[in-house]
């Protein structure tokens, strides 16, 4: 049996890793730490594991690995003790707000002789691993440029605190657009440019809410990017990743949480998309519970978020100067 | 009153239709090459011509349309407006702001009226999108993505082809929806683009903008000519109270031959109106001339669409915004 803990249940995604925890076998959810214990008790209740209250004791005790998922700007001290402690960890995305964090983050751990994977769950997609093998296999030609969008409902609570995000709609939905990328082509981001607005909340929170980014890759691909909390509340789901690949061959288009249903449903008043398809986050904790076992890296590593968030924190400062920044 | 075509290609062809179908008579249909100018002039019961300046010239010459290729577009213009013959011109206006410039002081020397033919503002979907925004449906508008193209344009060795001619899908394709950002969200403050305008091995080009307005609005507007088949436009506004989304691949009427010896048929897209976009253009354009109708297009909003246009391609060369 592996044990895994949690650490934070800020992020909503933790819910869905608990869960992936709870129905792999083989693996357990030991015990639960969180900063707000309020949060923590119920969760724990919810999936029938220990609350730890004191972090020391939660990271002396013999899980094998953590995955953290609190607020963003919380990453670094939790990974640096987890770390500490030799746990394996699998830290939400983006692993920091801030170049100088991530580079800490996985410093840290490589000093401390424990794995650190980004959970960056899309490269477990099924569509999104088809299209890969599709560029990989030659049969499209060379990338000449690409249209992306990560879109989503506006999230509310400390995702829009700089404080404790780092930032808005951009910090939360680039990255995973970023290390699709990388991991498809193979191929680093060279230069960003980027417009920010906050302007689609009546200017009810300080950060973006939208960005428009213009990219380029090595070997001259010129990759426009949309990240948002543009999906209004009666938008029948929470929000996209689309990609589309203009090849020397055609074109490559990737919807990928595009297998759905439509249900209209009169008693919530509401149209809806429940998805069905492969789950992406059960592969990704699988991933990580085998890169526990083994001792090994996981599918996405720290380097692999370092290099995300150089690429939001370019696009931040480009919005910032009004200027291209090289990455 | 009479109608000459210069330029019997696609376009032409489609606009003797529209000025026939609002009762205007077409008298000459001018082509530099031949062939092309008769096949439309013996459709429309017109003369054919080589020489353009012959068709403008001409005494039952009214009206002179321009669908030449755009580089043509100010020469063409300028004699019309000397021979004090209204026009109606393609889209986009000239090939440089300076051209289009001077075209509208030819006009304005002459006192004729000088159309160009922005059509996306006739649009019913583009009208009904623009009315549900001002009337406020989705509270405050804060970012408008356009998408636009399909496969790229022309034959093998048309001017299409030729970037320095047609300035490819920013300048040619994209210069509609550059407009009508501005027609409905006002002045814009810098440009952000890139595009690829790739000759080889297949000729593509595939262009990727962002454009701030001065009300702080934002647009992102991709346009291609790199697409394998088709074409295609996608409208998407969010608001503070909502969002709008269009999408022209959704359509009421779709036809889709059966296969036959000669080969996979293709499933085609149909959404009939009884009123063209075109035809409205038209109606517009002939209201306008000899009265005091502003018309929804005005040759200073086409300049402005160059001014975009140029100002996309210069930031696709700098690799940096370009201000207004
Ligand atoms: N509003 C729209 O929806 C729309 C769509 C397509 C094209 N356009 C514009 O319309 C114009 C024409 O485009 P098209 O698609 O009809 O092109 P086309 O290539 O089909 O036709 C152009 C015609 O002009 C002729 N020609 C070229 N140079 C000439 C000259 N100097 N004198 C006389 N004839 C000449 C050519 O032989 C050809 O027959 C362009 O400015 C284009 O950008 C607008």
């Amino acid at each position: 049996m592996v044990k895994i803990g949690i650490m934070s249940f800020a992020h909503l995604h933790a819910n869905s890793y608990a869960a992936c925890l709870k129905a792999l076998p083989g693996v357990s959810l030991s015990a639960i730490w969180d900063d707000n214990a309020s949060r923590g008790k119920k969760m724990a209740k919810e999936f029938k594991t220990n609350f730890v209250k004191d972090m020391n004791e939660f990271l002396a005790s013999d899980i094998e690995g953590v995955i953290i998922t609190s607020e963003n700007s919380k990453h670094r001290a939790m990974v640096e003790a987890a770390a500490r402690a030799k746990k394996w960890i699998l830290c939400e995305k983006p692993l920091a707000p801030t170049m100088k964090d991530a580079q800490s983050i996985v410093t840290t751990c490589r000093k401390a002789g424990v794995g650190l994977g980004t959970a960056f769950p899309c490269r477990f997609s099924t569509p999104l691993i088809e299209a890969k093998s599709m560029l990989n296999s030659g049969k499209f030609g060379a990338v000449y440029a690409i249209t992306c969008t990560n879109h989503g409902q506006y999230p509310g609570g400390w995702f829009s605190d700089p404080a404790l995000s780092g930032g808005g709609a951009t910090m939360d939905h680039t990255v995973h657009v970023v290390d699709l990328l990388r991991w498809m082509l193979g191929k680093e981001f060279k230069s960003v440019y980027c417009e920010l607005g906050n302007q689609l909340h009546n200017k009810s929170f300080p950060t973006d809410d939208l960005g428009s980014l213009h990219l380029e890759m090595e070997g001259g691909i010129q990759v426009s990017h949309l990240a948002s909390w543009s999906r209004p509340k009666s938008f029948p789901t929470w929000g996209d990743v689309t990609l589309e690949f203009v090849c020397e061959g055609g074109l490559i288009t990737v919807d990928a949480f595009n297998q759905k249903v439509t249900v209209f449903d009169d008693g919530n008043q509401q149209v809806r998309y429940d998805a069905w398809g492969d789950n992406p986050d059960m592969a990704l904790v699988k991933n990580f519970v085998d890169a526990v076992q083994s001792r090994c890296d996981c599918a996405s590593t720290g380097m692999d978020g370092f290099a995300a968030t150089a690429v939001t924190e370019a696009a931040y400062r480009s919005a910032k100067t009004g200027r291209t920044i090289k990455i | 009153m009479n109608v000459a075509i210069l330029g019997c290609g696609g376009m032409g062809r489609l606009h003797a239709q529209m000025a026939t179908n609002c009762g205007l008579r077409i008298s000459y249909c001018a082509d530099a090459v031949r062939k092309a100018a008769k096949g439309l002039a013996d459709d429309f019961g017109a003369k054919a011509v080589v020489d353009p300046m012959k068709a403008i010239e001409a005494k039952d010459t009214d009206i002179v349309v321009i669908t030449t290729p755009t580089p043509s577009h100010e020469t063409f213009v300028s004699a019309a407006a000397a021979a004090g013959k209204h026009i109606f011109c393609e889209k986009p206006f000239g090939r440089s702001s300076e051209e289009c410039k001077r075209a509208i002081r030819a006009a304005e020397k002459a006192g004729v009226t000088l159309f160009v033919g922005h059509v996306v503002r006739y649009f019913q979907e583009f009208e009904l999108m623009r009315e549900r925004i001002q009337k406020g449906s989705i509270g405050k508008t804060g970012w408008v993505k356009l998408f636009r193209g399909g496969i790229f344009p022309g034959a093998p060795g048309s001017w299409f082809r030729d970037y320095k001619q047609s300035g490819g899908v920013t300048f040619d394709c994209m210069i509609h929806d550059l407009d009508w950002v501005r027609y409905v969200f006002g002045e814009p403050e810098r440009i952000f683009c890139q595009t690829i305008m790739r000759t080889e091995p297949t000729q593509l080009d595939y262009s990727q903008v962002t454009m701030r307005m001065k009300s702080g609005v934002i647009a992102t507007i991709i346009n291609t000519w790199a697409a394998p088949s088709g074409f295609k436009v996608k409208a998407e506004i969010c608001g503070s109270k909502g969002m709008i989304q269009f999408d022209s691949t959704e359509t009421p009427l779709g036809a889709e031959p059966r296969q036959t010896g000669s080969g996979p048929t293709m499933f085609v897209p149909m959404s009939p109106v009884a009123v063209s976009p075109y035809q409205l253009e038209w109606q517009d354009f002939i209201a306008t001339i000899g009265s005091g109708h502003t018309p929804r297009v005005t040759p200073l909003d086409a300049l402005r669409a160059v001014e975009m246009a140029e100002a996309a391609l210069k930031s696709n060369s700098s690799k940096e915004p370009v201000k207004f």
